[in-house]
């Protein structure tokens, strides 16, 4: 099919948007695992009650745009709240035990929220709309792009900025970039470990649920995001480098825009593309491509 | 040890099972030879868990795999199904070797989370391939010969299958190659200094894991005469993982228990409760904070405690 | 290791107490009663037709079961597919199976729709698709024991064609969700179009997985191509979001764009003022067209049972529970083949006038109706305007066909 510069451009563009939703779950899946060495199946799962979240917020608020920007600053807690909840209740007593048992509780984690999200909020899809002034598409390289995608664009390195300032700059941040690469000696130095392990667990629950939030009004709010985006999750973390937030970064770049890019060429197999990259990747660099925190 | 006892079991066991059908509403037959199926994915996937120690994380895949080959073979060829049948192991072998060939060069969480990424590629493919696979929609109405055509019928060939791989898989287990690949699962760096060459024992392993998964694939396809994209989604090969835990990854006949109980439960529950999944998950986490060990350990700690205290002695020794 | 023996002894003593429990918590089976097994997706966007189906059979079954039908009442029981084949195959067999139903209903995805079909032709049930639309469930893969009180994907191919065989447009794109419906409706609409308007060019095709919740990378590389015309074959798990996606890209302002079923109510009215204007679809129910005194005592009584009016799924769900009243009381008996032979060619009242299930196919011929979305002063929803009605025999794929298809997909 015959495709110009700009179309070739604006699908760029829709691809990168994507992956600044996909880099803000990423990057709090990584951190989990950095900190914990934990894949945190259940993920997704809080992605989804973000998205969700955020519906209930907006609608308790009447809709529109305050509903909009409320749920954007509210949901997030929300969803940060769970993991607190489910961390320090269970989660926390597993940290003697092997790695298999954290993985397997994470899992277990995902199958309850899931069925938790049906009962909290019933089996239908629920639907929000974007903020005044974010509705409708503006033209780009002459063809449409919603305003929505455009402020994703400007949100996602914001995100990426707070993520950098918090590991570099914070007292939090920098002892969770200690326990990642040393947990024992953090421990010496007489700092509870435990809480650490939840605080790093709470701010990728928070990461999460804004991803949700933000993706609320682009697509339909149903049962079985969490599988969706899960996977993906967990192929950009691969190919990232366990652990490592900029990784995240580089690996939600090369899926959201292999996958958008695959679209415009040959959208039957779109999906291939961005797989077909994590396994190239995989093949050269079987650590990720960045340099894995421990 | 089991002994006459274990044997004289066994063998009534045999009988029994031999003679469901017979006394059973089809249903119960149906649901029974569905766990001998997933009972067998379940063995097959513990050869890598429990006796190899690897994070097989996507054994899921190999089972789809084979189920693919064989509905692919009977729809679009005109090749009988018996060609089919031992197609469908052959292929997730071969899926095995290459997959798993990536895998071994890395230990534990990296060798799962690389064999999800490889997996899912092959997942996305069938899932995508409409023409050829049918996508979302799968395959169904694929005909089996006429033997096996009648449930019971099936019944009874996938019993007979599950008796001579499960036959086959205690003798592997017991072996020289068995052992090695025990003792690597316990400690790999002694094992490594002895001579012994791990990453070809632990792919090895792979190789006969996925073939035997290969086999509960073919097995899938008599039962139900259907495939579907699932069969290959990561989902899958968690639950299997979960059926190995739940019934003790360290005895023989754990991962057997495990499928039968989730099995099981989630035809059961199902009919009661649209929120299986979240019983399910109440069960895992149950089993993390109570029963580390699964059924057949908490059994064996009651019925058998100086069995159980031998298995456990022999571990800690090897690991040093 | 050496126990292994034990371990077999106490691994079946398992099995058997659990199946034990479930035998005996097992459903006694019902006495004087017609049991109906409905599957359909009760999870997901596609629960809002699986609702209003059920809705509307329950309240064809309140007025049913005053009388009953042949001194017995008909009752029923659900199972969720969560639109998957696997699971909606599984759900089958236990309603066949264990709860021994006499009729099977169901369900939203023509995927799980001919998988059912399959089965049901293998153990002798009868099975009503009140949704799926795939004209294969009653065309080339349709037997004995399958019936379909939904349109189809071939008259509503050919509703298609009419409207927009009268437009100028030229250059199509077809895109949709890559299942069996998705690819049955691109099927018949373009056949359909080539034969009425023999200058039209496919300048391409573009299928997503089902339920792919984002699609505006599909929409702008499609807009890109600068298609005259598109046409979106979308099911039940998508239609929500390729509505929204219109609406996000402003899509139908640029091109025009035809859906079947976007003007339905089940979808309009959950997207509410989100829903884009100007997109044209074919449909077989409005409750607000025709105004039959049929449709209006319809519309009245399901309004004060469930608040809101009737979308299309509860037409086909109404319709279903008289077919299979009616089916039985002209059997005369609760067999299966006599009730089969009842059904076939029986006429029914239905909301928009007297419809039948054709005896040789067993498909129900209806009218069809073509229209544009639009807002309404009257509603807080859209609702289709300029509606063009096309009545059913003029629709419907001959009977000749049918059976040649059929003949042809047996070899």
């Amino acid at each position: 099919m015959s495709v110009d510069l700009a179309s070739v451009l604006t699908q760029l563009l829709v691809g990168l948007s994507r992956s600044m939703i996909l880099f803000i779950v990423s990057a709090g899946m990584s951190f989990i695992l950095g900190v914990l060495r934990v894949p945190n199946v259940a993920h997704g799962s809080l992605y989804m009650i973000g998205a969700f979240s955020a519906f209930s917020v907006y609608n308790y608020f009447g809709g529109g745009s305050t509903g909009f920007w409320l749920a954007l600053l509210l949901a997030p807690f929300l969803v940060a709240l769970v993991g607190f909840v489910a961390e320090r209740a269970l989660f926390c007593h597993l940290y003697q035990r092997e790695h298999l048992m954290l993985l397997l509780f994470t899992f277990a984690l995902m199958l309850i929220l899931g069925d938790l999200v049906k009962i909290v909020w019933g089996p239908e899809y629920s639907s929000i709309m974007p903020p005044g002034g974010l509705k409708g598409s503006i033209s780009i390289f002459g063809s449409a792009f919603p305003k929505y995608n455009l402020f994703l664009l400007v949100v996602g390195p914001l995100v990426a900025v707070f993520l950098w300032l918090f590991t570099n700059r914070t007292k939090v941040g920098k002892i969770c970039r200690a326990a990642a690469v040393d947990r024992e000696m953090v421990g010496a130095l007489g700092i509870n470990v435990s809480w650490i392990f939840a605080a790093a667990f709470v701010l990728g629950c928070y990461l999460a649920g804004i991803a949700g939030a933000l993706v609320a009004p682009t697509v339909s709010i149903t049962l079985g995001m969490d599988h969706d985006i899960i996977i993906e999750a967990f192929l950009i973390v691969t190919i990232g480098g366990l652990g490592n937030m900029w990784g995240a970064l580089v690996g939600s770049l090369i899926f959201g825009i292999t996958q958008a890019l695959g679209v415009l060429f040959w959208p039957q197999f779109a999906i291939v593309f961005p797989y077909a990259a994590v396994v190239i990747v995989l093949l050269l660099r079987p650590r990720g491509l960045l340099k894995s925190v421990w | 040890m089991g002994g006459i006892k274990g044997r004289l079991a066994l063998v009534g066991l045999v009988i029994l099972l031999f003679l469901l059908p017979s006394v059973l509403p089809r249903f119960y037959t149906y649901i029974i030879a569905l766990i001998f199926v997933t009972a067998l994915l379940a063995m097959s996937l513990n050869i890598t868990v429990g006796y190899g120690g690897m994070f097989q994380f996507h054994h899921g895949v190999f089972y789809g795999v084979s189920a693919y080959t064989v509905a692919l073979i009977i729809t679009k060829t005109k090749l009988p199904a018996w060609v089919a049948f031992c197609a469908g192991p052959v292929a997730a072998a071969i899926a095995g070797l290459l997959i798993g060939g990536f895998c071994v060069r890395l230990t534990q969480l990296y060798f799962g989370m690389l064999q999800i990424s490889l997996g899912s590629l092959l997942w996305a493919i069938v899932f995508r391939w409409y023409s050829l696979t049918g996508g979302d929609d799968g395959i169904h109405g694929i005909p089996m010969p006429d033997i096996l055509s009648s449930l019971k019928n099936a019944y009874y060939f996938i019993l007979i299958v599950l008796i001579v791989c499960l036959y086959l898989l205690y003798r592997i287990v017991n072996s020289p190659f068995g052992r090695t690949l025990q003792a690597i699962r316990d400690n790999p760096g002694r094992c490594e200094a002895v001579g012994v060459n791990v990453r070809r024992h632990q792919l090895a392993a792979i190789v006969i894991a996925t073939f035997f998964a290969g086999v509960a694939g073919v097995l899938f396809v008599v039962l139900e005469g259907s495939v579907f994209p699932d069969l290959l989604f990561w989902v899958l090969s968690l639950e299997v993982f979960i059926m190995c835990l739940l019934g003790g990854w360290f005895t023989f006949a754990g991962p057997i228990v495990g499928a039968a109980i989730i099995v099981s439960l989630r035809t059961f529950v199902g009919m009661y409760t649209e929120y299986w999944t979240l019983i399910l998950g109440a069960i895992l986490i149950l089993l993390i904070f109570f029963l580390p060990e699964g059924v057949m350990g908490f059994l064996m700690e009651k019925f058998a405690p100086r069995l159980k205290a031998h298995v456990v002695e022999e571990r800690s020794r090897a690991q040093g | 290791m050496k126990h292994g023996g034990r371990g077999f002894g106490l691994a079946s003593l398992i099995f058997i107490g659990a199946l034990l429990v479930a035998f005996v918590s097992g459903a006694l089976a019902g006495g004087k009663e017609i049991k109906v097994g409905i599957i359909d997706c009760y999870s997901g966007p596609p629960a809002v037709y699986a609702k209003d189906a059920l809705n509307g059979f329950k309240l064809a079954l309140k007025e049913i079961n005053k009388k009953g039908v042949l001194g017995r009442k008909i009752v029923f029981t659900t199972r969720d597919t969560k639109f998957k084949v696997d699971i909606g195959l599984s759900m089958a067999k236990e309603l066949v199976m264990r709860e021994g139903v006499d009729v099977l209903v169901g369900t939203i995805s023509s995927g799980v729709a001919l998988a059912v079909s399959d089965f049901a032709r293998k153990e002798k049930v009868p099975f009503i698709v009140w949704i799926s639309k795939s004209e294969r469930i009653t065309g080339e893969l349709g037997h004995r024991y399958v019936f379909c009180t939904s349109e189809n994907t071939a008259m509503a191919g050919k509703a298609m064609a009419v409207g927009l065989s009268k437009k100028p447009y030229t250059k199509y794109w077809i895109a949709g969700d890559d299942y069996e419906y998705g690819h049955a409706i691109a099927r018949a609409a373009w056949r359909n179009l080539q034969k009425m308007k023999p200058g039209v060019k496919k300048i391409g095709e573009s299928w997503w997985k089902v339920g792919e919740p984002d699609l505006i990378p599909y929409l702008t590389a499609i807009m890109a191509a600068k298609p005259d015309a598109v046409i979106f074959c979308t099911g039940g798990k998508s239609m929500a979001n390729i509505l929204k996606a219109i609406k996000a890209t402003g899509m139908a302002k640029k091109v025009a764009i035809c859906i079947h079923t976007a003007t339905d109510h089940a979808v309009l009215k959950a997207l509410g003022p989100e829903a884009p204007e100007g997109v044209m679809g074919t449909m077989d129910y409005h409750f607000y067209f025709p105004e039959t005194p049929e449709n209006k005592a319809f519309v009245k009584a399901f309004k004060a049972a469930y608040g809101e009016p009737p979308g299309f799924p509860a037409f086909h769900g109404w319709n279903t529970a008289h077919f299979i009243a009616k089916a039985f009381e002209k059997a005369g008996t609760v067999n299966t083949e006599k009730f089969i032979d009842a059904l076939e060619g029986l006429r029914i009242m239905s909301p928009v006038g007297e419809i039948e299930m054709r005896a040789c196919d067993h498909q129900v011929v209806e009218p069809m109706f073509l229209g544009v979305t639009k807002k309404s002063p009257k509603y807080n929803f859209l609702i289709a305007s300029d509606i063009v009605t096309l009545p059913g025999p003029e629709i419907m794929p001959s009977c000749e066909e049918i059976m040649a298809l059929r003949a042809k997909a047996k070899k």
